[in-house]
Parts: C-alpha cells; structure tokens; sequence
C-alpha cells in the first residue's frame, strides 16, 4: 500500500515534471539554433577568409607590377563560387584595381572605405591586405551572401518543430499520465467501496447465520415441544383406555367375574397401539431396522387398495393408474405406511371430498430434469399421489417436511408423517418431491430406483400376470 | 560578369608606390594632367626602376649568390642608366625580408660584378650581347630595357604594351643562370620562353 502511495506521489508529480521537460526541449531547440546559426556563420567566415587570403596571395604579384588583367582572370577564377556576390581588389591607395559582381548585385565600391570585414544585411564584407614583402600593397575585397534569414529560419524550422512535436508529446503524456492517476485514484476507491461493502455483507450473513441458528433452534425447541405435547397426548389416551380397561377388570375380578376377556383385549389394543407409537417414533430417529426385498410398486398400491378406501372414507374416491413393471428394492410394510400415510394426508386436505390419483409408471432420466435437479440418472420407478384438495401455502410446503409440523389440530396428528415417510425413501435411496399449489391440490412424487438384479423382465411379466 | 580595372591613376599609384618625393611627385601629376601618358619617358622609367627592384620578390636564387645569410641584393645598372636619381630614391630602405637591396651602377659586367639584378643598358663599351654573355652561367637576373624579338634579351626583356609597362620572360635562360623565377611573376609575363624550348 505505501508502495502505491510513493507511485502515487511520483504520478502526481509527473505534470509538471514533464512540463519542465517541454520548456528545457524548446529552450534547447533555441539554444541549438543559436548554437549552429552561430557555428554557420564563423564556418562561412572562416571560408570566406581563406579564400580572400587564397586570392590576396594570388594576386601580389599583379598588384605590384600593375597587372590588373592577371587580377581580374584571378577575381573571374572565383566566380565558381556562388556565395560570392562580389570581389574586388583594391591597390595600396583603396583604389579599385580589379573587381567582378554578378548581374543582379551591386558592384564593388570604387574605393575601399572599411578597414575591417563586417556582416551586413546578410552579406559579408571581408577584407584581407594583399601583402608583399611584409608590406600591404593592396586590399582584397570579397562580398559573400550568407544564407537569407527566411532559409535559415526554414532550415532551423525541422530542428524547432521536432523539439514542438517532442514538446507536445511530452504534454500530452503529461496529460494522460494526470487521467491515469485520477482513474487509478477513482479505481483505488472503488476498490476500497468494494471491500467495505464485501466485510459489510460478509457481516450480514454472519448475522444472518446467527439469526438463522437462533431460529432453527427455536424451531427445534418447538418441535420438541409438539412432539412432546403430542406423543403425551397420544400416550395419556392409551394409557387411560389401558388403565380403564385395567380397574374394570380389577373390579370384575374382586366380583369373582370371569367375563374379563373383553377388557383384556381392549387394555391389549391400547398397548399395541402404544408400541406402533413407539415404532413410529424409532423409524423417524432411522433407529428402525429395515427389511429390504424386491417390490413392485403397482402391485403393492392393487394390494392395498381396500384398506386406502376405507382409511379415507366414502366422501373421497380413489383412482390408480398403475403401470410400473419395474421392481424396486424396499420395506414393502413402510411403503405401505408411507403410501396409507399420503392417502390419509391427502384425504385431510380434502375437508369437503375429492379425489385421489395413485400413479405408478417406469422412467427412464437421461438429463436431469427440473423436477428432479439432484438426481442421478438412471432407470426409476416413480410412485404419485396427487389430491384435489386445498393445497399450500409457500410456508407451509417450505416446513411441509420437517418433523412434527403439522397443519392438524392438537391431537389429531403427529406432525411425523410425512417426515417420516421422507426419511425412510431417503433411507432406500429414493427421492420424495412435493408440488403444491394453494385451491388446486398438491401432488407427492416418489422415485424409488429400478431394482435390476432381483428378477428377468420375462419372468417378471409372467409374475406379474 | 563585369571587370573594373582601374587604370585611371596609374601615374599616382606608381608615384606613391615608388615613393617619389613631393617635386617629383608634382612633375608627375602635371605631366598627368597635361598627357596622361603612361608612356611618357620618365613615367615609364619610374615604373620600369620600381619593377627592377620588385622582381627580387618573385625570383629565387641559389644560396651561394649570397655570401652571408643577410646579404645585400644587389641591384646593378650597367651601361647606359634611363633611371637617374630617382630609383636611387625609391630603392632607398627598399628590404627583401632580411636583405637590403642596393642598387649600384657600373660600366662593364664580368662574372665577378657581384650582382643578382643587372639592369644592362648597353653601352659603347660593352653591348648588351656581350653584357649578357659575360654573366651567362652566374646566378643573375638580367633584364633589358626594350625586347627585341630575335635580338639580345635577358631573362626579363621590357616591353610597351597599351600604355602599360609589360615584360617577357626567357625562362629557358633563367634556367641557364641557375635562378628560379616564381610562378605569379611567370603568370604576369606578356611571353614566356619556357625552359624546354629550343
């Protein structure tokens, strides 16, 4: 994090920095334009004065014995050069010996005025003494134009616009260098945004979790309470119809009756359904051991199907549609309670009558189906029991599956019915699914997987015929 | 291209170059103004005397023409002098680097006169043939007054050309003497016999 402060700081300071360095690039594309400008102008200064120094020694000769036609063919000699506008050569007194000027210059001055070479208006006046025998015998004059302002400017123009265009280069990446350090700024604080807003929902579920046990436990200690409130309910009858059934055999045994057998019996049911309690209570804590064998559903539910209709009564009709042939392997004594269970649930729903369709059929789940979003696929025997009745509520279907919730009066259900039927598919490795829709009914769909092994299809027809 | 030559003050350049004393120089100047003749006898031996003397710039002699490191060159008119006084003057302080010139007139040239200039005039005594071939072989600049094509000239033969004092080198005789006549003075000369011709 300090790192990033220090680049920070660095990138913050870059602006101006490269500001700087723009200034310095144009300060030094001037002073190199200077420099060089200066530099042309010695070299051509130089080069002039060699060559005036070339023809003043050329030309001592014929200044001294007044040869001015030799001087002209000197002075006409240097008319290759095109920076010479003019020259001329002058004798001891600085009167015009010799000279040459191009047509559109001005021609030497008659007599030569200046003692010293000069730059003027662009052009160099240089002078140089043509000496003989240590004596000046004369002057020699050579006018040289020197590059115009417009062609220097023009020349120096690239080395300017390359130091400009480096310039504008450096400002711009200054410029981008400043955005990229608000967006990294802007960035960084999203960031930071983001990691609150993450510890504040990590904070939420934490709380939520909390919340979510307290509730749970509370669920636990009402269920606990259900269960207790109606296993004590169910006992306390079957206690009293046994204790009943106990003193009026007391008493008939103190009359020395022996008619007896009556209460015997009652005082025997009260136990028996006291110990199916019991059994119940162990097979929702899985305590109850099972007895797997090979069962076809369809013809369990055809076996079954009286005892259905008498457990939900004449206001509600039964219609099975069973075609499964595939067997399963299960507890065929808990399949008949899970499925006398879901009939008698169903029946419940149906306050004013209705109907209830028992399905059964084989299928086969290649992908996995919505329905059925966890399961393995394979070959399945499904088994259906749909009622017409009141449905549920999202709430209540939520709970539908926990134990001891019951939407039935105090005494009238345990609430471990249906938890426990799905507790004992689960046991034989099948799936339980509730739909439900609140006026229109609620169907429960269960899967049992296809016991392959137990026997040939062939034969299973043939049983099963 | 145009040539300026500036040869209207000829008489003065040369007066001030020969540095003429101010009667002379106003003989000069009246003789100017009446003829404007370059010409014109004295003129013309004016500029002819300064030549003779400046012609030591542009040659070169063997060392052993000097006896010693700054001796004098000596500058000689034998025979017949058109000079007079005047070039006595004007060579008068004339040096060539650390040699004095002198100038010194005598009748009759040998190999011995001691001269690096000779000037020969040419006289009842001694022609100017037989001036020359007295010193034919010895490291001296001859020179004679007016070239004649086919006559006796020395190495530097005078000549008259458009008003202008002009002059021919025989190089080939220059060569023959033992002496070097520089290039600028041979680029000057109006004919040069060069040292390979016959």
């Amino acid at each position: 994090m300090t790192r990033w402060a220090g680049l920070f700081r660095l990138w913050k300071g870059t602006p101006s920095i490269a500001l700087l360095g723009a200034v310095g690039l144009l300060i030094a594309g001037v002073a190199l334009t200077v420099w060089q400008e200066q530099t042309y102008r010695a070299q051509k200064s130089r080069e002039i004065a060699v060559q005036a120094q070339i023809l003043a020694a050329s030309v001592t000769a014929a200044v001294v014995f007044d040869d001015n036609r030799t001087a002209q063919d000197y002075l006409n000699a240097l008319a290759v050069n095109p920076e010479l506008e003019a020259a001329a050569v002058y004798d001891e007194a600085g009167n015009l010996f010799a000279g040459f000027s191009r047509p559109d210059a001005l021609p030497p001055a008659g007599r030569v005025t200046a003692r010293e070479s000069s730059v003027e208006g662009g052009r160099l006046h240089m002078l140089q003494p043509v000496i003989q025998n240590g004596v000046s015998v004369g002057v020699v004059y050579l006018r040289a134009v020197t590059e115009s302002l417009a062609q220097r400017i023009l020349r120096y123009a690239a080395i300017m616009l390359l130091a400009v265009m480096a310039a504008l280069l450096v400002a711009v990446l200054a410029s981008a260098h400043r955005t990229l350090t608000r967006a990294n700024a802007a960035l960084e604080k999203q960031a930071e945004d983001l990691a609150e807003t993450n510890r504040r929902l990590h904070a939420e579920i934490e709380e939520r979790e909390k919340a979510e046990d307290a509730l749970r436990h509370s669920q636990k200690m009402e269920a606990i309470g259900q269960l207790s409130g109606g296993v004590a309910h169910d006992f306390n009858n079957l206690l009293t119809i046994i204790k009943g059934n106990l003193q009026l055999l007391q008493r008939r045994m103190i009359q020395g009756r022996t008619d007896v057998q009556r209460y015997v019996d009652s005082a025997m049911e009260g136990l028996n359904r006291a110990a199916v309690l019991t059994q119940r209570l162990l097979a929702f804590s899985r305590r109850q051991p099972l007895s797997p064998q090979p069962v076809n559903l369809s013809r369990l539910v055809a076996n079954m199907q009286e005892l259905l209709r008498h457990s939900v009564g004449d206001k509600v009709e039964i219609a099975c549609q069973l075609d499964a042939e595939w067997w399963t392997l299960c507890d065929p004594n808990q399949m008949e309670n899970v499925i006398l269970n879901l009939a008698i649930n169903a029946r419940d729903a149906m306050s004013g009558g209705g109907k209830v369709f028992i399905q059964t059929s084989d299928i086969q789940l290649e992908n996995a189906a919505t329905a059925y979003e966890d399961i393995m696929k394979g070959d399945y025997v499904r088994l259906s029991v749909r009622d017409t009745g009141s449905g549920m509520p999202e709430e209540v279907l939520n709970k539908a599956i926990d134990p001891f919730f019951t939407t039935k009066p105090l005494g009238q259900g345990t609430g471990l019915g249906l938890s426990v039927s799905f507790g004992y598919i689960r046991q034989s490795n099948g799936y339980l699914n509730i739909e439900s829709e609140v006026g229109k009914g609620t169907t429960i769909t269960i899967l049992m997987p296809r016991h392959a092994l137990a026997i040939p299809l062939a034969q299973d027809k043939m049983t099963a015929s | 291209m145009r040539e300026f030559a500036g040869a209207c003050c000829k008489a003065e350049r040369v007066a001030r170059r020969t540095k003429l004393h101010l009667p002379a120089m106003t003989a000069m100047f009246v003789v100017l103004g009446m003829t404007a003749r370059a010409a014109e006898p004295s003129l013309e031996y004016a500029v002819k005397g300064a030549y003779l003397y400046k012609f030591a710039s542009f040659v070169e002699w063997p060392q052993t023409a000097f006896g010693e490191a700054d001796g004098a060159v000596n500058v000689c008119i034998v025979g017949r002098d058109p000079f007079g006084p005047e070039l006595d003057q004007a060579v008068a302080g004339q040096r060539l680097g650390p040699r004095a010139i002198v100038l010194r007139r005598i009748a009759v040239a040998t190999r011995d006169s001691g001269c690096h200039i000779m000037f020969v005039g040419g006289s009842n005594a001694q022609s100017v043939a037989a001036a020359l071939a007295a010193v034919r072989g010895t490291p001296v600049l001859t020179v004679t007054d007016v070239a004649r094509p086919g006559g006796a000239n020395g190495i530097i033969a005078f000549a008259i050309e458009n008003n202008r004092v002009r002059f021919d080198i025989d190089d080939r005789a220059a060569g023959e003497n033992g002496i070097q006549v520089r290039a600028p003075l041979l680029a000057l000369a109006r004919a040069v016999r060069p040292r390979g011709a016959p």
